[in-house]
């Protein structure tokens, strides 16, 4: 038995060759291709593209040397880019422009005048979406008799899946970001056999820590990168701690894990309650949200990126590193292992230790993906986890289970919420295709273990 | 392998199966009701105007889903397709909403703020995306954000409606002994207690009956918390003859409290709301009355404000829609027009 689980590190790699050793990944590419095909549809362009599309169809439609009124709205930067990119075009091929409006009904009003007082009939009304159904355009022949008679035009569409849109995928990615993060740190728990119920709490504690440090001492709105950074490993440090505790009480003390890290729920969320006073915590630089809604590499949210790293870095811990076959083989039998001479206390401590830094990491990204820290951030952030780690494939009863299972696992929760969403299915709905996505995924594990009979009926008369 | 392949596409196909079962589900939820007899019948069925996205603070509680089903209708009314999610009192829960909103491109934002501060990231990123948004009952003031319309009841002076009806029921020239069940940490409840506040600061100023507000507590607007709150509040204070709570849940949560004392005829409770639960309560004379707001208008109110952005018009930047003051001989009113149907 001992030996068995000893080389579960060789296991693992020679089953990643074939893709069934992440059984989960050909369901997250199903859920993908069917929401792909759910949400093939028109799309609207956007900004300076649809300002290329528009440009092109006018030429193609009314010559060169078109007259053309551009109307868009207000408070909106793609439509000002729209606006700016189509007159740039169509100027530099040789058509007028009469007259540009980017604002209400009254501009687009004052713009038709001015292209009336310069004279030239308009041959077409370039609009964005939203202006074109304005009920300014009804009855333009009758109310702008020498207007000429223009052609309202909005920029053509094309069909493509909404679910496949560059937005889409990294909004999927950086929703998921937080939840993923921490069940990096959840996956080792419970591969050791252990849980972690602190991961939401402390995720609220990191979060309020580090954002009341650079209010507080740091200079709030006027606080430097380097002040943000050392207050951030503070709250990432301050949940390492709890961790720690954690991982004490969870070997010294031989309490059950359950126990101990519910308790820990409840003191995080209270000492972040007592800190902040329950008021958010706001004060922090505009830059502070970098980690979280920035995208600097290629478009790829920041949060994904530091995803990504984690998750190749608990890979290789996991994969090939002594450490790594040593939380194996403690989960798979901690007794064994001990004999076999595996240092059980410290490397149960050390998950411990790791999930809660990870939870301190979580909540620093939530803290920035909201410019501010609260005591109520990351309900229920606990049981997210704990389901992803479960239907990317992991066993709650400890010894099994892989790093990039539980990043499938998050994936695929992350792309039903998305999917659903997208395909308007209400909001009751999705709790219940949740929770029976959850419950599949556990029973499709089950079943795999058991050789895909029914595991409870294993020496009944069959 | 091939067990294995097999038992992949019994999942996805029970998945499939799933989705598209819940799928008709939304069109299901409300009834179609036939469009109201009007000329205006054919111009009220124009190609879908888009999706209207909203995000409510809580749908467990009632008021939050009136506003939330009276956005969906009057949203059909005039064209658009709505899609209503609730936050649970959770922002990070509803940042991620607004980010969907945003990805599936919805031609308007509706959002009543779980924290208004925490929300701003994500109301800029409509902004930025160029996608107008609104407030309902919970208005949100930060810097640097674009709202085109804050659409919430005038708490303050709602609190001054609660303030005259309190009078009302301990009566002008006698005065009395008043208690507060507040929840500080929400500007709304901090609004009516001012609003309450000043109303008997005039009274007083003008009438020998005096009114004095002795012990302020929190009832967290909740009903086990109003109940433990007023136990607590007549034990340090038995001369109180009124109570003020800042909603219907802690205003039902004091009543038991003085049922259990045996002081429920001696106690006048001035609720807020009107939610069904608190209406009941003032028919049956549990409480005396409530200033009630009308969900169902701001709900149609924001829908309107939206109409009239997309039309290229301006809306109220801040729309404050007045309470009403409503007592048993009220909701007798109500009841009575509710057993004999309106002539259809």
């Amino acid at each position: 038995m001992e030996t068995e689980k000893l080389t579960t590190g060789r296991r693992v790699r020679t089953q990643f060759m074939g893709i069934v050793s992440y059984g989960m990944l050909p369901v997250l590419l199903l859920l993908c291709i069917y929401f792909s095909v759910r949400t093939y549809s028109e799309q609207q362009r956007e900004g300076a593209d649809a300002g290329r599309a528009s440009a092109a169809a006018i030429l193609k439609q009314f010559g060169p040397h078109p007259c053309v009124v551009i109307v868009a709205q207000k408070d909106s930067p793609p439509e000002a880019e729209f606006v700016t990119t189509l007159q740039q075009q169509l100027r530099s091929s040789g058509a007028t422009v009469a007259a540009t409006s980017i604002g209400d009904v009254g501009d687009a009003r004052r713009a038709l005048k001015t292209a009336v007082d310069a004279g030239k009939p308009v041959d077409v009304v370039a609009c964005t979406q939203v202006p074109a159904a304005w009920p300014l355009w009804k009855n333009l022949a009758k109310d702008w008799p020498n207007l000429g008679k223009p052609k309202i035009m909005t920029p053509p569409t094309y069909m493509w899946p909404n679910f496949l849109t560059l937005s889409n995928l990294s909004n999927i990615t950086e929703r998921i970001s937080v939840i993923a993060i921490i069940a990096i740190g959840m996956t080792m728990v419970i591969i050791t056999g252990g849980i972690d119920l602190s991961v939401g709490s402390l995720i609220a504690l990191s979060a309020v820590v580090s954002t009341l440090l650079i209010q507080n001492v740091g200079g709030g709105q006027n606080a430097t990168p380097m002040v943000m950074i050392l207050s951030s490993f503070a709250g990432i440090a301050v949940c390492g701690l709890m961790g720690l505790f954690s991982g004490a009480m969870v070997t010294v003390f031989r309490l059950p894990a359950f126990i101990v890290t519910l308790s820990m729920m409840l003191i995080a969320r209270g000492i972040a309650q007592k800190l902040t006073h329950s008021e958010a915590v706001a004060d922090v630089p505009a830059s502070y949200k970098w980690l979280g809604l920035g995208a600097d590499l290629f478009n790829i949210p920041n949060c994904v990126v530091l995803l990504l790293i984690l998750y190749a870095v608990a890979y290789v811990l996991m994969h090939y590193t002594v450490l790594g076959r040593y939380i194996y083989a403690v989960g798979g039998n901690s007794e064994a292992a001990r004999l076999s001479g595996v240092p059980v206390l410290r490397v149960i401590i050390f998950t411990y230790v790791l999930c809660g830094l990870l939870s301190g990491v979580g909540g620093v990204v939530l803290a920035s993906k909201l410019k501010s820290g609260s005591a109520n951030y990351a309900l229920m952030y606990e049981l997210y986890a704990i389901a992803a780690v479960v239907v990317g494939g992991t066993s709650l009863a400890g010894g099994e289970g892989k790093i990039l299972g539980t990043l499938i696992g998050a994936l695929i929760m992350a792309v039903i919420q998305t999917g659903m969403l997208l395909t308007n299915v209400d909001l009751d709905t999705q709790n219940i295709v949740l929770g029976v996505v959850i419950l599949l995924a556990v029973l499709f594990d089950a079943f795999k273990r058991s050789g895909f009979r029914f595991p409870g009926l294993r020496g009944e008369a069959n | 392998m091939s067990r294995l392949f097999g038992t992949l596409m019994l999942f996805a196909s029970l998945l499939a199966a799933g989705c598209d079962s819940a799928a008709p589900a939304p069109q299901n939820a409300t009834p179609t009701t036939p469009a109201a007899p009007t000329a205006a019948a054919p111009a009220a069925q124009p190609a879908s105007r888009g999706i209207i996205g909203v995000s409510l603070l809580t749908l467990d509680n009632p008021f939050f889903r009136v506003i939330g089903d009276n956005i969906t209708a009057e949203g059909k009314r005039s064209g658009y397709e709505t899609i209503v999610v609730s936050a649970d009192g959770n922002v990070s829960k509803q940042h991620d909403q607004l980010k969907d909103f945003i990805v599936k491109k919805v031609a308007a934002i509706v959002l009543s703020p779980a924290e208004s501060k925490s929300i701003v990231p994500a109301i800029q990123e409509a902004n930025k995306a160029g996608i107008p948004v609104f407030t309902v009952d919970i208005p949100c003031n930060e810097p640097n954000v674009k709202i085109v319309s804050q659409i919430a009841t005038d708490n303050e002076g709602g609190g001054r409606d609660g303030g005259l009806l309190m009078i009302e029921a301990l009566g002008a020239e006698a005065g009395g002994k008043v208690g507060v069940l507040h929840a500080q940490s929400r500007e709304s409840a901090r609004l009516r207690v001012k609003g309450f506040k000043s109303v008997l600061d005039e009274h007083n100023a003008k009438h020998p009956g005096k009114f004095e507000v002795v012990a302020i507590v929190e009832g967290d607007g909740a009903k086990e918390v109003g109940y433990t709150a007023t136990l607590d509040m007549m034990q340090a204070h038995p001369e109180i003859t009124g109570i003020f709570a800042i909603n219907d849940p802690s205003a039902l949560g004091a009543r038991t409290a003085l049922e259990k004392l045996g002081k429920a005829d001696n106690v006048k409770i001035i609720g807020f709301d009107g939610q069904p639960d608190g209406k009941k309560a003032i028919l049956e004379g549990k409480i005396f009355g409530d200033p009630i707001q009308h969900p169902d208008v701001m709900g149609v109110e924001v829908v309107k404000a939206i109409v009239k952005q997309q039309n290229g018009e301006t809306p109220e930047p801040r729309l404050q829609l007045p309470t009403e003051r409503y007592r048993k001989a009220e909701a007798e009113k109500e009841a009575k027009a509710m057993k004999t149907p309106a002539p259809s």
